[in-house]
């Protein structure tokens, strides 16, 4: 097609593509203020993962999944004014709309065998609180022996005790949990208290994710405009980047929300990375339209058109490869949805950059005949990239050497690289959640679910038999603090009864011991309505991988060697889900990457018909992910759910100096054949604007250094290495070797 | 000088209703206590409904056997797994529960009359035998319906787990139609209607249904095969007896 009368034609329809662009904007502008948040990691684990899976489906039939805790934390808990302020929290939050139960230390039932028969009763009596130390000593006694309470309910240190709710299945999680917050911190407790739990870190993760997107993108916004204000010194110059990326942005979080998708932890990251790349297409279409204006050329607008028009759609299709490449091998479904939205906002940039963009400057032109002004000889092009082009004549060898150097210390590097799938690592040290996370690990056993389900005849005295054996079995593990089950309850009603803690051999016994536990709340944790299938709960402490890796290993022999047909158990848990997504963070690296860097050589070579183009084009950023990565060992900086998708955004963004380099210098050696002007031409025309994109996008990306959320302040400052070391391979290591492979053919 | 009379008539005739009505709520209560007491010994087959919140319901069946107030036997028929269990209230709070699988009777010690009774929504402390008047303060509410009272009752206690109880009775019999139940946030969380019927001189609760609003789960209770004044001995409540 000729790309001259394609752009003159984009011209002709300007008033049709301004319309269209403002009528799309307010179409899905509408659509953005419809976008839901959700921040439940758990929705994202995938389905077909059989562990995930059952996690969810358990969390489901058990109510697991709308489980929060309030810690409160002081120096002794026997005391009548904590147990009094305990009382007050667990009153305020049972008041609030939405909670549908409510446990802890003061409304808690206990059912224990006395000298005359069984007493049934709370463990604290609410209208008369223990004051003596008679009275504590006694409360002391009760919760030692009871599985239920020590280290569940109370802290064995006895400084911390818990208020555990359930929210209603169609409670509104978000509000909820607010509420939870403002009405138990507005009581002012003298002890402290800390919230964790699904619903809490759900909305808490919510919050910061709010706090993220409106702290960050304004901060993102004026940093890069102010860079392109430097670059360009005309308002046009920073508003049209910034208009396109916006309009990319609001585009793709509309079209979210129209098809029904939420922003997750992950996507909360896309209006500041479209920012960022979204505006990287029109400062090259701006660029050209400069660079073409001074060379005095006509039909200045359609003419750069068509000299940008492949180079730019080329960079927007390698960096949706990139962002696309994460459907392949992701583990987390919301990683895959951030993936494939990107992508789409990346598209839309660059259909801006083409359509839109070249409209608006053809109108500004016409109409105030003003150019974007950027001195012939700036002092970018005077001060770094001429002498640049001189250095690159001159030494071409010793910088192809010094780049193998950079390369061989990052494979060094490398190797140790660390990985961590634990989702406490997202907060901030000194962050509420992370302080809870602690103390639930110090005192309770950690926060980890594990669950082992049995599906079998639950008032069958061997299915309980097994339930208890598996319980001892899971306790002989460091990580494991205690395993709670039916079986567990019926042993200890047998206690209060008959005095022994065995599970009863005969069924008519354990059914009508169940009769006791009826209406009990409790049995709906532990059992479903048609009592054929329970569970034990339990957490597991570590966040080590290899614990978690021991520990299942163990847990599943067991379970292949004893479950059967009438009892068939199978076990899950975080624990597990971490492993396998431990297992996935590699494969996904390696899936994604190769995808990526195969299709971006592929496509590239095609459009550019050659195989060696597509390969030059992307050795500077295969060198770049590979410094990446060796920054990433030789720094201890985690390869986690986060900086995992460094590497391909990183690879789709950089590739794009690369190719803008590679074609600007094809195009000239092939119409000059003149290998010193090709490559001065390309580094100072091309690699100018390469220089503005990465200093803005750069920018632009460290501002994620202020998020709330750890992985991303990573994210930031891994994807602004990336974009550095890429435009300085794209600069440095792609032009000398084009200079040492040229070379010869310009001497013949 | 009119204003004033009129104020000081309404005056005398509100203090003079609102003591009327006070009166009134006590002999009410009272004779809803009496029409609840009234058999000397009552004899039943009790079906009792229990449903949750997705709609299943599951049934238990029981024989009743009642000596005045406070001697209460259940003896469970069905479903299969829990027959032969019996609960025997006595006077003064004792349980007994007898499970013939471990051939023996064990007390209860009920600290705590808010527990449930035996998986249904209503709690021991409804099930008491301790008449209305012993545990509530009533309040007049109003008269307005030609077909019942309303009556605000305030437990005595402060260990009650209710602040408070709507009851609505009937205008005629003085036999309670509902009851709402108000919890310590003041909130409406359960209530029980009552089906009364009348037989062999007695008015009886036929049908209660007791719904817990909060958990969305509710529990009737039907009495068939009622018969009064049979002449139950004291023997049949013994503890020793309650082995089959």
């Amino acid at each position: 097609m000729n790309l001259n009368r394609f752009s003159e034609k984009i011209l002709n329809f300007k008033w049709i593509i301004i319309l269209l662009v403002l009528a799309s904007t307010l179409f899905f502008g509408n659509q953005v203020s419809q976008l839901k948040i959700d921040a439940d990691i758990l929705k994202s684990l995938p389905d077909g993962d059989p562990d995930a899976k059952l996690l969810k489906s358990i969390g489901k039939t058990f109510g697991g999944n709308n489980m929060g805790i309030i810690i409160l934390e002081t120096d002794n808990i026997y005391q009548t004014s904590v147990l009094e302020h305990v009382q007050t929290l667990t009153d305020t939050v049972t008041k609030i709309e939405g909670v549908s139960s409510v446990s802890s230390l003061t409304n808690i039932i206990n059912i224990k065998g006395s000298d005359y028969g069984i007493e049934v009763g709370k463990l604290v009596n609410e209208y008369e609180m223990p004051t003596t130390s008679e009275d504590f000593n006694e409360l002391r006694k009760n919760i030692l022996a009871n599985e239920m309470y020590k280290g569940t309910i109370v802290s064995e240190d006895e400084t911390s005790t818990l208020i555990i709710f359930t929210l209603e299945e169609d409670a509104n999680v978000n509000i909820v949990a607010k509420q939870i917050i403002d009405k138990t911190e507005a009581l002012q407790l003298p002890e402290k208290l800390y919230y964790i739990g699904s619903p809490m870190l759900v909305t808490y993760i919510s919050d910061l994710m709010k706090r993220d997107l409106t702290k960050l993108l304004p901060i993102s916004f004026l940093v890069i405009a102010f860079i392109l204000f430097l670059s360009f010194r005309s308002i046009l110059g920073v508003v049209l980047p910034l208009l396109t990326a916006v309009i990319s942005i609001i585009w793709s979080l509309g079209m979210m929300a129209f098809l029904g998708y939420k922003m997750s932890m992950i996507s909360n990251n896309i209006p500041i990375i479209l920012l960022a790349v979204g505006s990287a297409y029109t400062i090259h279409v701006l660029n050209r339209i400069n660079q073409v204006k001074e060379s005095g050329q006509p039909k200045v607008v359609s003419t750069a058109l068509s000299y940008v028009f492949i180079p730019v759609l080329l960079a927007a299709i390698t960096t949706i490869i990139g962002f696309v490449s994460f459907i392949f091998g992701a583990y987390l479904d919301m990683i895959i949805d951030f993936g494939v939205f990107t992508a789409l906002g990346t598209f839309f940039a660059c259909l801006l950059s083409i359509f839109f963009v070249p409209a608006i400057m053809d109108l500004s032109k016409s109409k105030k005949n003003k150019t974007i002004k950027q001195k012939k000889n700036s002092i970018l092009t005077q001060r770094i990239l001429q002498p640049l082009t001189k250095i690159l004549f001159r030494q071409p060898k010793a910088i192809f050497v010094f780049w193998l150097l950079l390369i061989g210390i990052s494979l060094f590097g490398m190797f140790s690289i660390n990985r961590s799938v634990d989702i406490q690592e997202y907060f901030k040290k000194d962050n509420p959640t992370r302080l809870a996370e602690n103390i639930m690990v110090e005192k309770f056993g950690g926060t980890k679910p594990v669950f082992v389900l049995f599906k079998g005849d639950m008032q069958n005295p061997e299915v309980l038999k097994k339930m208890i054996q598996t319980s001892d079995l899971m306790k002989e593990s460091p990580d494991i603090n205690s395993a709670m089950s039916v079986a567990k309850l019926i042993s200890e009603m047998n206690y209060a009864i008959t005095g022994s803690r065995e599970i009863p051999d005969s069924q008519e016994k354990i059914e009508q011991l169940w009769f006791l536990l009826e209406g009990n709340e409790v049995l709906n944790r532990f059992v479903n309505e048609d009592l054929n299938e329970g569970i034990i709960i339990s957490k597991f402490k570590s966040p080590d991988n290899e614990s978690k890796k021991v520990f299942s290993k163990k847990m599943k022999d067991f379970i292949q060697e004893n479950s059967t047909k009438e009892c068939q158990i199978s076990i899950t848990g975080m624990p597990f889900v971490d492993i396998t997504m431990d297992n996935s963070l590699v494969k996904s690296q390696i899936g994604s990457i190769t995808i990526a860097i195969l299709f971006v050589i592929i496509f590239v070579g095609f459009i550019l018909r050659s195989f060696r183009g597509g390969i030059y084009t992307s050795i500077p950023i295969i060198a770049a992910i590979i410094i990446l990565f060796g920054v990433m060992g030789l720094t201890g900086i985690s390869l986690n759910i986060a900086t995992v998708l460094v590497a391909s955004v990183a690879l789709g963004i950089g590739i794009d100096y690369s190719i803008h380099i590679y074609t600007h210098f094809n195009e000239s050696f092939q119409k000059n054949k003149d290998l010193q002007k090709a490559i001065g031409e390309s580094i100072q025309i091309s690699g100018k604007a390469i220089i503005i994109n990465v200093v803005s996008v750069s920018a632009g990306f460290m501002v994620l250094i202020f998020s709330e959320m750890v992985p991303l302040q990573y994210f930031g400052i891994l994807i602004a290495i990336s974009m550095v070391s890429s435009c300085l391979g794209a600069l440095t290591l792609l032009p000398a070797i084009l200079i040492l492979m040229n070379r010869k053919k310009q001497l013949q | 000088m009119n204003c004033i009379k009129i104020s000081f008539l309404i005056s005398i005739l509100f203090i003079g209703t609102s003591k009327i009505y006070a009166q009134d709520a006590a002999v009410l209560l009272h004779d809803m206590d009496e029409i609840i007491a009234a058999p000397k010994d009552k004899e039943a087959a009790v079906i009792m409904i229990i449903t949750d919140k997705s709609g299943k319901e599951k049934k238990r069946e029981a024989s009743l056997k009642q000596k005045g107030r406070f001697k209460k036997l259940y003896r469970y028929t069905k479903p299969e797994k829990q027959a032969g269990i019996a609960t025997l209230s006595l006077p003064d709070n004792a349980i007994w529960l007898y499970m013939p699988a471990f051939g023996k009777a064990v007390r209860i010690n009920l600290l705590s009359k808010s527990q449930a009774f035996t998986g249904t929504d209503f709690s021991h402390d409804d099930m008491s035998g301790i008449p209305y008047t012993e545990r509530y303060k009533p309040k007049f509410i109003n008269a307005i319906n030609p077909k019942h009272y309303v009556i605000e009752l305030s437990p005595k206690s402060k260990k009650s787990k209710y602040t408070k109880i709507i009851l609505t009775l009937n205008k005629t019999i003085h036999y309670p139609l509902k009851m709402e139940y108000f919890d310590k946030t003041n909130k409406h969380f359960k209530t029980a209607k009552y089906t009364y019927e009348k037989k062999e001189g007695y008015w009886y609760a036929k049908e209660v249904l007791m719904t817990d609003h909060n958990k969305k789960h509710s529990t009737k209770i039907i009495l068939t095969d009622v018969k009064f004044d049979q002449g139950i001995s004291d023997d049949e409540f013994l503890v020793e007896n309650l082995k089959l």
